[in-house]
């Protein structure tokens, strides 16, 4: 098995997608001879040209809307919002026409738009930076939502987002981007609404996304030393969302903790939690915890900014609450 | 807005109590946990905390009146706050307090227990037994009386594992209602903690798996001139070679030679290990943890010695990593050190075998007609049947019976 970086995955996956198919381009600002703010499409210029690695006008709502206006033509566009932060202002784009043409067409119109973007505290990027806003765009019925925390799952599941035939957004973390790991010798898509459970345990399961799967993985060691057996379980897809696999994990440890690095306020873990008290009611032995930001702009100060954002010290402390043990 | 304070339930099966004393007088300030008041109930008397803060607006039950559970005794406010009245503590006790501005209220702030030893039962809330959803299931299920039970989850909840143990013990019978007398012959319960229920997982699941048992002893005179010559060459800083440590090199020969005994039971296949990892048991308090040394076959005696040197100083100060637990393939449990002869190891599924070892011993052994006192250890082995039969057992037996008596034979 190769070896790839987040940002090799990442990158792998949109030039793979590209030379097997002409519809397929990336946009975004400073994307070209930069090769992207985070380096991710570097060296992407010279192997495609400047027809299909293009450089936009910093608006973010014209890089959206032109890619939607790709997308509704045939085109299989990536646009890449340089921080998530910044699609606030793509949101109407997004929300009123990306995620609506196919359904107010009646299915005639459809919009395979790939909207890359990435954010994320933990590097002093200050609180304009900084965020995880995942949960906006969880609430609009017509677009899919993708959240990948590891190189393999990076590239199958960008590969499944440029050829779904709906609007994805695809969030990247920030400190991720080195992470190195194993990639199948062959890219291969991974279905989208398929969790994956990254370690297996009888007393708790943690359902974490992003760079909290890699805190989890450590607080889930941590616990084992105290003898409590954890499963960890990466949705990847926020939307769909994998339920059954949440659920079923669930129902086997009675127990429950949510751990993402957006604040706990309205976020993922809400809905988690909502999801698992309905469809496991009679199997919890404890309430679900969530683990998140604190509620709270992301400060610049490093010190401070660590006291806001999760650390496998909190999901520890949660899972350690879900035992009684805290 | 005021509250009222009740009077709460502080065990099962109390309906009343009595205020043998008021900590606090009209108009004082009240912080949220100070002790309130002392009460007296059937079984002990015991300072109650105040839940809420403000001032103590007024006290409703006077000192020594018995005073029904739920029932309103002070009200606790902001100063010259007005309050709807409540019930005073002695009205009739037929009716239960009526909706006023501080009732919604009362079960939140109710007053707080601070539980001296005697007093840790259950606490209810308003009647209603605290219990989480499963611990509920389970007991609908198998016909289990919640309010009979004591909740050990965050404040009190009764959880699935009390539910559990519930059915396994009956429950005790209540307390004799008489004065806290000191608390003599009582049975001392002690949790399970994580370790403890993984061992008792671990051991029954062990149980049901069909085991025999071979025993052989072996002279040891070979093995103990080896340990001398390899503690002489021991260097300042290094890990002494113990005789667990020759142990764990001849069986790792050994299982390589036998490897119908280095398997794992896999349901419906067995599982030939290509390498010998031998886990050795080691107690730590409340419990016992077998990491486990990988591909033991390969290593020497001295390198074996420095990594279980290393194991077992991490296993004690619980540094181990999960990966030091995983993988074993044999298991060797020692209790020489504590002078036992020889005992019955249980399996450590899903391996084929455990090795019990017994301390060496000098006895009176017959060789060609003469009476020798020679150094005799005694092995017991555990096989589980569905993997290896009792020649395959017998053969690796006799193989490190012979390693120990002539330690070259294992080159």
């Amino acid at each position: 098995m190769p070896a790839l970086t987040y940002r090799e995955a990442i990158r792998d996956a949109m030039s793979e997608a590209m030379r097997r198919d002409d519809d397929v381009f990336v946009m975004g600002e400073d994307i070209a001879e930069m090769g992207g703010s985070m380096g991710v499409t570097q060296g992407m210029l010279d192997e495609f040209g400047p027809d299909r690695v293009r450089n936009t006008p910093i608006s973010e709502m014209a890089i959206v809307g032109a890619g939607i206006g790709a997308a509704v033509s045939g085109m299989r566009p990536i646009v890449e919002v340089m921080y998530q932060d910044f699609m606030t202002l793509a949101m109407e784009q997004l929300v009123q026409q990306a995620a609506k043409h196919r359904f107010m067409s009646g299915g005639q119109i459809k919009v395979p738009l790939t909207i890359r973007t990435q954010g994320g505290a933990g590097w002093s990027p200050g609180a304009q930076h900084a965020q995880q806003l995942e949960a906006w765009f969880l609430h609009v019925p017509g677009i899919k939502v993708v959240f990948a925390s590891t190189p393999a799952d990076a590239r199958g599941l960008l590969w499944s987002s440029i050829y779904d035939d709906n609007p994805v957004v695809f969030f990247e973390h920030r400190t991720l981007y080195n992470l190195k790991g194993d990639v199948p010798a062959e890219i291969d898509g991974i279905e989208l609404g398929r969790a994956r459970v990254h370690r297996e345990g009888e007393d708790v399961t943690i359902v974490a996304t992003g760079r909290l799967v890699h805190e989890a993985l450590k607080a889930a060691e941590e616990a084992e030393q105290d003898g409590i057996s954890v499963e960890v379980v990466d949705p990847r897809t926020l939307l769909p969302l994998d339920e059954e696999t949440i659920v079923a994990s669930v129902r086997k440890t009675s127990r429950c903790v949510v751990a993402h690095e957006a604040v706990v306020r309205m976020g993922f873990g809400a809905e988690v939690a909502a999801i698992v008290q309905h469809q496991a009611f009679d199997y919890l032995d404890a309430p679900v915890e969530r683990v998140g930001a604190k509620f709270a702009p992301i400060p610049f100060a490093p010190v401070m900014e660590e006291y806001v954002i999760p650390h496998a010290e909190d999901v520890l402390a949660a899972v350690r609450r879900t035992m009684g043990k805290d | 807005m005021a509250s009222q304070v009740t009077l709460p339930r502080l065990g099962q099966g109390m309906e009343s109590g009595t205020i043998v004393r008021w900590l606090k007088s009209e108009g004082d300030r009240v912080e949220k946990g100070d002790a309130l008041y002392e009460l007296d109930t059937e079984k002990v008397t015991q300072e109650v905390e105040a839940d809420a803060s403000g001032v103590l607006l007024k006290i409703l039950a006077g000192e020594g009146e018995e005073i029904e559970v739920g029932k309103a005794i002070a009200v606790i406010g902001e100063q010259g706050e007005e309050y709807s009245p409540p019930e005073s503590a002695d009205s009739d006790g037929e009716e239960e307090l009526t909706a006023t501005a501080g009732v919604e209220q009362q079960a939140e702030q109710r007053a707080r227990v601070a539980p001296r030893p005697q007093a840790a039962e259950q606490m209810e809330n308003g009647g209603r037994v605290k219990a989480s959803p499963l611990a509920r299931r389970i007991a609908r299920e198998r016909g289990i009386d919640l309010s009979a039970l004591r909740g050990t989850g965050p404040e009190g909840r009764i959880v699935a594992e009390d539910v559990e143990r519930a059915e396994k013990a009956p429950p005790a019978a209540p307390a004799p209602a008489a004065a806290p007398a000191a608390p003599t012959g009582e049975v001392e319960t002690i949790p399970l903690t994580g370790m403890r229920k993984t061992i008792a997982r671990r051991m029954t699941e062990a149980w049901e798996a069909p085991a025999f048992q071979i025993a052989m002893t072996a002279d040891v005179t070979a093995a103990i001139r080896l340990r001398q010559a390899l503690v002489a060459r021991t260097g300042e800083g290094e890990a002494k070679p113990t005789y667990s440590d020759i142990l764990t090199k001849v069986c790792a020969v050994a299982l390589m030679r036998h490897r119908g005994v280095n398997a794992l039971f896999g349901g419906d296949e067995i599982q030939l290990q290509p390498t010998a990892n031998v886990g050795i048991a080691v107690a730590v308090p409340n419990g016992l943890l077998v990491p486990v040394l990988r591909s033991c076959e390969g290593k020497t005696i001295p390198q074996l010695a420095a990594e279980r040197a290393d194991l077992v100083a991490r296993t004690r100060e619980g540094k181990l990593r999960q990966e030091d637990l995983e993988g074993g393939t044999f298991t060797i449990s020692n209790l020489g050190m504590y002078g036992v002869e020889r005992f019955v190891a249980v399996l450590n599924p899903p391996q084929a075998a455990i090795l019990a070892v017994g301390a060496i011993e000098e006895r009176a052994v017959a060789r060609d007609g003469e009476l020798l006192a020679r150094p005799i250890m005694e092995m017991t082995l555990s096989c589980d049947h569905r993997t290896v039969d009792g020649a395959t057992a017998s053969e690796f037996l006799r193989t490190v019976k012979q390693f120990l008596e002539e330690p070259g034979l294992a080159l």
